[in-house]
């Protein structure tokens, strides 16, 4: 079920193509936060952190959902590539989680007076931040390539399931976290040009995600079908 | 205008990271890849 080096190659080479195509969009978006976005009145040029620390967050969320749900298809239909996919997204979603756990207290302390509260959203995404860096460690201590896929499962399905509290936790308990202002019943609740800014990012944010996870995946692909082909 | 509160830094700080991480992150992917594709 794991294709050969070639394919691998191929798979390698895609992501890194969504990788440029993503990385220019980041510069994109850098300079449209920069030059044609308003600064807001209140909060100054410290809301401008808001067009990347939200769609870090997407990006990262939508990494630990792959995980979860990838974990689940494993358990069901015992592909391998499965487990290599959500191997790749746990990664990457680590990655973007770095950058909304710096990212959100570099704006918490100009505008709320501190790095860091024990507030719903922001504990609940240092759990879910946590239970993925566990992920990793599980998946580098268990050397029996099935049992590693179905351990590691489970927890990416555990992790999936914390996943919909971190998004509600700001409706669920009082918080100080600002409320979602994309993601929510009612129309987005911005002006057009900071709304322009942060959806062009939203998109950036997730075709970074899939050049990455494309790339990290072919890796994984490649790994595994050299250790076929050297018989391991 | 010129009342918003002067707090650029920490924007900058912010943008840094975001540039290290992502560009960072993507270059250690693609010297993996050479070296995977090279042998």
């Amino acid at each position: 079920m794991i294709p050969n080096s070639a394919t691998a190659a191929a798979t390698i080479r895609r992501g890194q193509v969504i990788t440029a195509v993503g990385l220019v969009g980041l510069v994109i978006v850098i300079v449209l936060a920069q030059m044609f976005t308003p600064v807001e009145a209140r909060q100054g040029l410290a809301q401008k952190i808001f067009y990347v620390h939200a769609p870090s967050a997407w990006a990262g969320l939508m990494a630990f959902s792959m995980v979860g749900i990838t974990g689940g298809l494993y358990l069901w239909l015992r592909d391998p590539r499965l487990d290599l996919f959500a191997e790749a997204s746990a990664e990457v979603g680590l990655a973007f989680g770095t950058i909304v756990l710096t990212t959100g207290p570099i704006w918490g302390k100009p505008i709320w007076g501190t790095w860091w509260t024990w507030d719903a959203r922001l504990t609940l995404t240092l759990f879910l931040f946590f239970l993925f860096v566990g992920y990793m460690a599980l998946r580098g201590a268990i050397n029996d390539p099935s049992e590693r896929a179905r351990f590691s499962a489970v927890v990416g399905i555990l992790g999936l399931l914390l996943v919909p509290f971190v998004h509600l936790s700001v409706y669920m308990f009082r918080t100080l976290h600002p409320m979602p202002v994309l993601l929510k019943p009612s129309a987005p609740s911005m002006d057009p040009r900071m709304l322009r800014t942060l959806l062009i990012s939203i998109g950036v944010f997730t075709v970074l995600y899939i050049g990455l996870v494309t790339t990290r995946y072919g890796l994984g692909l490649m790994q595994e079908a050299k250790g076929v082909a050297d018989g391991d | 205008m010129g009342t918003e509160p002067a707090n650029g830094g920490y924007m900058v700080a912010a943008y840094v990271i975001v540039t290290v991480v992502v560009f960072g992150y993507a270059f250690s992917l693609w010297r993996r890849a050479r070296r995977v594709l090279k042998d």
